[in-house]
């Protein structure tokens, strides 16, 4: 290999070195620096000791869990259907993938009006005679999760699709051709074929999503204000109001390291060459 | 079977364009429709005083323009860093690139607010606080792997035995840079540079550490949404997603699903 064949990826080199390698050290070097100089675990130990640092892991895993069920529910249910070719389908891909590029607090405004008390969603549910009485979405810590996932899944289901999608259109053909002459039941080729050959993209989708929905940030804040704390919310509420960047910054790592471990264990789980194709 | 999928169908394409549909609809109806226990779901008056009401207080204005013009920089300067990295990356041995392209998958998962705080601190010592280029600067660090990865798929497309061709005919180097590969390229580069065109204007956590007065266009929908303003709310919002709709239309027939598992949060 010779220098000219790297050159072009200097400038890109050093501008991702500088401006997210760097910051990344020192927001793990801030977490571990007491104010005076020298090394600690105070900052560590006092948000581990904060009622709302429990609070925001304990809401950042429901919300990740919640959420990649339902998007992996729906997006499962949206790509099956596509895939099997029905009347109108580009009409149905193209209205099932608008909320993909909706800008996030866009999503946030849309689901507040629909979600509010004297919303959209409580009208219809009035009408179908589900509730008798108006319904505070963001009232209880169930539902503010419960609201926040749906919000989430609202806006990345699409993507999901897509990615099951593109699984579902890589398997053959004539596996399903095989197992029909076999007299395979529907059911038995969905559980036989379909489900083991899209591991691939259903594992991508997981940790794709997974790790995007652990960084949550502008739904919470806009859905319910300070009502449901999230670890990238706690962060910047931390530093921004509290003026703590020591705090901030020790649970900027736990973040990270959560991060990480998903990461790792996908890579684990799927080997790096499934990754990048 | 034919039944329930059209009816799963048209459930799910309900569930995906109603939101939007309430939004316009509220930035045009008159409050007493919105602002009551029983909202109707279908407009029946229609009224502009939301939509003259949000440009005549003048404060959408300045941060649409802020929006507009660093997404536009965004995406220029992304292109100009990205596009000879991915160029690189793709004449490079296949196991060199998996490695690279991996780190880039690693730069992408690091959150935000580990970023955004140090950047901020810094940019507050550089004076770089509710500039415009601050704000390119911060957001290249979430666009660039997407644009690099995109770009780098695109390369990989173009067969090395099109230059060959073309030196064999008497470009020099440049010239088959510049007359083939680059040409070729041009779509790949086209939907990287929307990509990140939609990337920086959505971002909400960067511009927020690094805002003090002067607000990008999703802050300000975020203001309107927080001083409890619904149709403000939802008249910013629609104008917000105007050209967002419009791009992703455009883009729609080149998506591909691996390049979006980089570019959409």
């Amino acid at each position: 290999m010779r220098p000219r064949d790297l050159v072009g990826l200097l400038p890109l080199a050093l501008y991702l070195a500088g401006f997210t390698v760097v910051p990344v050290a020192s927001t793990l070097a801030l977490s571990v620096s007491a104010p005076g100089g020298g090394i600690t675990l105070d900052h560590f130990r006092r948000i581990a000791g904060h009622y709302q640092f429990g609070e925001a892991v304990v809401n950042t895993l429901a919300v990740t869990g919640i959420g990649l069920a339902l998007e992996l529910l729906l997006g499962l249910a949206a790509a099956l259907a596509l895939i099997g070719r029905p009347a109108g389908r580009q009409v149905f891909q193209v209205l099932l993938l608008v909320p993909l590029g909706v800008p996030t607090i866009v999503a946030a405004a849309v689901m507040r009006t629909a979600f509010g008390t004297v919303g959209y969603l409580n009208e219809i549910l009035l009408r179908l005679g589900a509730i008798r009485t108006p319904v505070d979405w963001v009232g209880t810590r169930g539902l503010a999760l419960f609201t926040v996932a749906v919000a989430d899944a609202w806006k990345v289901t699409p993507l999901v699709m897509l990615i099951l999608l593109a699984g579902l259109q890589a398997i053959p053909g004539e596996l399903y051709e095989a197992a029909r002459t076999d007299g395979a039941s529907r059911w038995r080729q969905f559980a036989a074929i379909t489900l083991p050959l899209l591991k691939p993209a259903l594992t991508m989708a997981l940790i794709v999503r997974g790790v995007d929905a652990f960084r949550i940030f502008a739904l919470p804040l806009a859905l319910t204000g300070r009502g449901l704390p999230v670890l990238s919310t706690y962060a910047y509420v931390e530093y921004l109001e509290y003026g703590n960047p020591y705090t901030a910054a020790a649970s900027s790592v736990i973040l990270l390291a959560m991060i990480l471990l998903a990461v790792a264990s996908y890579l684990k789980l799927a080997g790096p060459e499934e990754v990048l194709r | 079977m034919r039944r329930p999928v059209a009816l799963l169908l048209a459930g799910l394409a309900c569930w995906a364009v109603g939101p939007l549909y309430l939004m316009l609809k509220v930035s045009v109806s008159p409050p007493g429709e919105v602002m009551t226990a029983r909202p109707t779901l279908l407009p029946h008056g229609l009224t502009l005083e939301h939509w003259r009401g949000l440009l005549d207080a003048g404060q959408v204005l300045p941060p649409l323009g802020k929006s507009l013009v660093t997404a536009g920089l965004v995406a220029a300067a992304a292109l100009l860093l990205a596009a000879p990295a991915a160029y690189n990356l793709a004449r490079l041995p296949a196991r060199w690139r998996y490695g690279i392209l991996l780190g880039l998958f690693l730069v992408r998962m690091l959150p935000e607010v580990s970023i955004a705080l140090p950047v901020a601190v810094v940019f507050l010592r550089w004076g770089l606080m509710d500039s415009v280029t601050g704000l390119v600067l911060a957001h290249l660090t979430l666009v660039l792997p997407v644009v690099a990865w995109v770009l780098t798929t695109t390369f990989l497309a173009i067969p090395r035995e099109v230059e060959e061709a073309a030196a064999l005919d008497g470009c020099s180097a440049w010239q088959t840079l510049w007359r083939v590969t680059l040409r070729l390229a041009v779509p790949g580069l086209v939907v990287a540079g929307l990509l990140a065109w939609l990337f920086s204007w959505e971002e909400f956590l960067l511009a927020t550490y690094l805002t003090l007065g002067a607000k990008t266009m999703p802050l300000q929908v975020y203001y309107y949404l927080y001083q409890g303003n619904w149709f403000l709310t939802a008249a910013a919002a629609t104008l917000m997603t105007a050209p967002v709709l419009l791009l992703t239309g455009l883009l729609q027939r080149h998506l591909r699903a691996t390049w979006l598992a980089g570019a959409v949060r």
